[in-house]
């Protein structure tokens, strides 16, 4: 099979093999009917190629601007993805997909995404009472819920370590529903809307037990 | 006897799952599309739930955006078929896990807060294997 590869392929650093063999075989099985789809980086494959692999895989920034990771397993091998626009075949081969390509393949799929969710955190004064910087949060809660087709509202209650685990389970569920109280009471609408307690087992600030902790004393309203 | 007790077992199932809570809801539909769990088969619509066990379907030039409780966000294009296999999403009680397969089709990914609370809970399979998630945005095309 190696011999068969075009001369220039021959130049390109190992962890792309996999990828150069699969467009040679492309290329010898399919002639040379079509500009070439895709590259493998490196200025190899001045052939003509027939056509990408129909299935792949592209890493994009979040929608916060940061680059994750995703590790592609399958029947060639494994492949780590962690470069904006890096792709890979879903058998775990590198492989380059020019951005005319992927609009063609994604637009709609891309069109079709939901608004992102937005969370906001609210804190307490004392027992169940808002702070007055937080209460005065909740009409931006309410209007960011109108701006979204059947928001669905989560509210989770947090709470200090301070006292018994059970003690605050119950507060932060008091608290929790104290909040979504507020919101209906404002003219909040929600297809759907979920009242949690985590209690103190999802603090904010790390600290020991029994600890007073005014950031942990807080309710996150997901809005999505 | 033994197969009886077991399509008596799946019915049971079925509806359980049904019963369950939803663990995200349909944002935007175009076209055809539809949302089957257990037995049962809906017309996907804006607010439509989805459960734990639900297949998403999408027709010709369709598409479909859902929201899942955990801020995960999927949009599918045309001819997709997507499963929601495995779906945890307890923080205070550890239980964190996103299991789904992409059989054919196109799937945009945006990360939810499972995989910032444990990474390598999430996992999109494909036909030919499967990816592993650690917070990001990513696009999935699987077309035979």
């Amino acid at each position: 099979m190696k011999t068969l590869l075009p001369r220039s392929a021959k130049s390109t650093s190992k962890p792309l093999t996999y990828g150069v063999l699969a467009i040679a075989t492309v290329t010898l099985l399919g002639g040379c009917a079509q500009q070439q789809a895709y590259s493998v980086p490196g200025g190899c494959c001045k052939a003509p190629i027939e056509e990408a692999p129909k299935s792949y895989v592209v890493l994009i920034p979040s929608p916060d601007g940061t680059v994750g990771e995703i590790v592609v397993k399958g029947a060639s091998g494994e492949q780590v993805l962690n470069k904006a626009g890096q792709a890979g075949t879903i058998e775990g081969q590198a492989l380059q997909v020019d951005d005319k390509r992927i609009k063609g393949d994604f637009g709609d799929t891309i069109a079709a995404l939901p608004k992102i969710p937005v969370h906001y955190l609210l804190y307490f004064s004392s027992g169940t009472t808002l702070s007055s910087a937080s209460n005065a949060l909740l009409p931006e809660i309410i209007a960011e819920a109108k701006t979204r087709p059947a928001v669905d509202i989560s509210v989770i209650g947090h709470t200090d370590t301070l006292s018994s685990d059970a003690y605050n389970d119950k507060l932060a569920l008091k608290r929790a529903t104290r909040v979504s109280e507020l919101l209906e009471a404002k003219g909040l609408k929600a297809n759907s809307l979920i009242i949690e307690s985590h209690g103190e087992k999802n603090l904010l600030v790390k600290t020991p037990d029994n600890t007073r902790e005014p950031k942990n004393r807080r309710v996150e309203v997901s809005v999505r | 006897m033994l197969r009886i007790f077991v399509i008596v077992y799946l019915v049971l199932a079925g509806h359980a799952m049904a019963n369950e809570l939803p663990i995200g809801h349909v944002k935007n539909v175009s076209g055809e599309a539809s949302i089957t769990t257990g037995e049962k088969k809906i017309k996907a619509e804006v607010g439509s739930p989805v459960h734990q066990g639900s297949r998403l379907e999408t027709g010709k030039k369709s598409s479909m955006g859902v929201t899942f409780n955990d801020e995960t966000v999927m949009s599918f294009g045309a001819d997709t078929v997507f499963t929601v296999d495995e779906y945890l999403y307890s923080p205070n009680q550890g239980k964190l896990k996103f299991g789904s397969k992409l059989a054919k089709g196109s799937l945009n990914y945006v990360s939810g807060v499972i995989e910032k609370l444990k990474p390598d809970a999430v996992t999109v399979g494909t036909p030919s294997g499967v990816i592993g998630v650690r917070g990001t945005q990513f696009l999935l095309k699987v077309e035979k």
